[in-house]
């Protein structure tokens, strides 16, 4: 696996205020990496300065191992914040435009506007546009020549909730292709459902980065439910593969181990005498976890 | 560099301002120099319409087209701000132009608008010249080169004010202002120093004509101050416009794309 990004050491900062801090990571070719962070994270911030908007202070990057050229950056679709086309220009000629920039075939053009489902619109003036539309061309935008690699910044920025739904189905598809993605957001859910990595920001420090599983504790838990609580517990601790017992009002939450499911666990307190009236699986709450994580 | 020129008129070729301001300039300077050259006045010894013969047409249709040399600059600074309200600049580096490439873009366009007034002063100097008896057209034909440096002039100046201020309204106030202000701050200068002014500098380039026989004999013995040959002001408006391009240059490629 070849190693699509390298960031070393990358600092900015705006004033007194340090809006990243000795920033490293290192992204490899198929990830979709997800940069998860509150506002002011410094998520645009890194994104600024991997597309060439911003100077660091100091650090570096690599694109693909080189150093950063506008060469590379043709190579790559990106949307950083805002969708920027020129207002008084149809959908096609703003795109035939990024087209000649990043030379492109024009006839790309009515491919990406139809990914997006734009095309009906696609000699409409700009300003016309609504703010889910105008996002919707600015990931077209990206698409154009499909790149390897894409950089988004909050994608679903705007968009109502099919938007949402039809801007992840894209962007998995992209993954499935084998796209490197790299994704900046504040919406938890939104990285859970697309990315396979991630890296957590807080106030341009680096707080966390992995596997989401690892990173976000995204295991499964099984919770049981049964007349005495305290017997069941006390039982669970007695069985094989189950860790983090832990009591929430009327149920008992555990974590099995890998290769152990719930059937195992039904049996194994059958097998000691004890009935569970309900058992059921539910992933552990990403949102308490990213909290803690930030706090 | 071709590539850039055309991304430039992709833009521009929609978009209604600049068919307005070019379409004024090449309505416009034709009706001004023809109405100029029926101009009479009792008692006055010059007929105006001499300003049509060869060589003198030179001299006094970019006089008359020097005029709209500022609605051109007023044009760029309008094109270049524009780039940054909506953002298209910060977008074109995201997409894999580079800093150096806008400033590049916008040299190559304001040369190319140069060479469309140009172009077109010399055709209508042709018309007018050549409908009112002819002659050898050569003859002062440097007048048009010295028009395209002005234009080309006007422009990086705008170029650099957009690029410092960034906001449409607030850049053609400056523009407008850097003229008079220009003018009132020279008062304050020492003659001889005063003429090295840029506006100054780039207005001179087209001279107000001055008909012949015309005062000619008085103002040489007046008091005025020694006058700076064209050729120096053509040189000094020439080193202003790369030292703009420059200024221009280093301050958008050292600054963060907000």
């Amino acid at each position: 696996m070849s190693v699509v990004l390298n960031i070393n050491g990358l600092s900015k900062s705006y004033g007194k205020v340090k809006a990243l801090n000795n920033l490293s990571l290192q992204i490899n070719q198929g990830e979709v990496f997800g940069i998860l962070g509150p506002n002011g994270s410094g998520k645009t911030t890194t994104l600024g300065i991997l597309l060439s908007v911003l100077n660091a202070d100091s650090g570096s990057f690599s694109w693909n191992g080189k150093e950063p050229s506008k060469y590379d950056r043709k190579k790559i679709g990106a949307l950083l914040e805002t969708p920027n086309f020129y207002p008084y220009l149809s959908a096609r000629q703003n795109l035939a435009i990024v087209c000649k920039i990043k030379a492109v075939s024009e006839s790309e053009v009515d491919r990406v506007l139809s990914t997006v489902d734009l095309l009906a619109r696609a000699n409409s003036k700009f300003k016309t546009f609504s703010l889910g539309m105008k996002q919707r061309l600015a990931i077209a935008s990206a698409l154009l020549g499909n790149p390897e690699v894409l950089v988004l910044d909050e994608p679903t920025n705007g968009l109502d909730p099919q938007g949402i739904a039809e801007i992840r189905g894209i962007i998995l598809e992209l993954a499935a292709a084998g796209k490197t993605i790299i994704m900046a957001s504040h919406i938890l859910d939104e990285v859970e459902k697309v990315c396979t990595h991630v890296a957590v920001l807080k106030l341009g420090n680096l707080l966390t980065t992995g596997p989401i599983e690892s990173v976000l504790n995204n295991q499964e838990q099984v919770f049981i439910v049964a007349e005495n609580l305290d017997l069941l517990k006390l039982t669970l601790s007695q069985i094989d593969g189950v860790s983090n017992i832990v009591q929430k009002e009327t149920k008992v939450s555990v974590m099995l181990a890998e290769g152990k499911t719930s059937a195992y666990l039904n049996k194994a307190l059958f097998d000691k005498g004890i009935v569970a009236s309900e058992i059921g699986i539910q992933k552990s709450d990403l949102e308490a976890n990213f909290l803690e994580l930030i706090k | 560099m071709l590539k850039l020129l055309q991304i430039e008129y992709k833009k521009l070729f929609p978009y209604t301002t600049f068919w307005v301001i070019f379409g004024l300039f090449f309505v416009f300077t034709p009706i001004v120099f023809y109405g100029a050259g029926q101009i009479k006045i009792d008692g006055f010894p010059i007929d105006f319409a001499t300003m049509y013969n060869f060589p003198d047409v030179w001299n006094n249709i970019t006089y008359i087209g020097s005029w709209f040399n500022l609605l051109i600059g007023m044009l760029l600074v309008i094109l270049v701000c524009n780039e940054f309200a909506f953002k298209t600049f910060r977008q074109h580096v995201i997409d894999g132009n580079s800093k150096s490439d806008f400033i590049i873009s916008k040299i190559l366009l304001m040369t190319s608008f140069s060479l469309i007034s140009t172009t077109y002063l010399f055709l209508l100097g042709l018309v007018f010249g050549f409908s009112t008896g002819g002659g050898d057209f050569l003859v002062d034909i440097k007048y048009l080169l010295v028009y395209f440096i002005q234009a080309l002039g006007y422009m990086s100046v705008g170029l650099i004010i957009a690029v410092l201020i960034r906001s449409a309204a607030l850049s053609i106030i400056t523009f407008i202002c850097s003229i008079l202000a220009e003018s009132i701050l020279r008062l304050l200068i020492p003659d001889g120093i005063d003429q090295y002014f840029p506006m100054k500098i780039i207005s001179n380039l087209t001279p107000i004509p001055t008909p012949k026989g015309f005062m000619v004999a008085e103002m040489k013995n007046s008091v005025l101050p020694e006058i700076m040959t064209l050729n120096t002001t053509l040189i000094t408006a020439v080193i202003y416009v790369f030292v703009f391009w420059g200024i221009s240059y280093f301050i958008l490629t050292k600054k963060d794309i907000k």
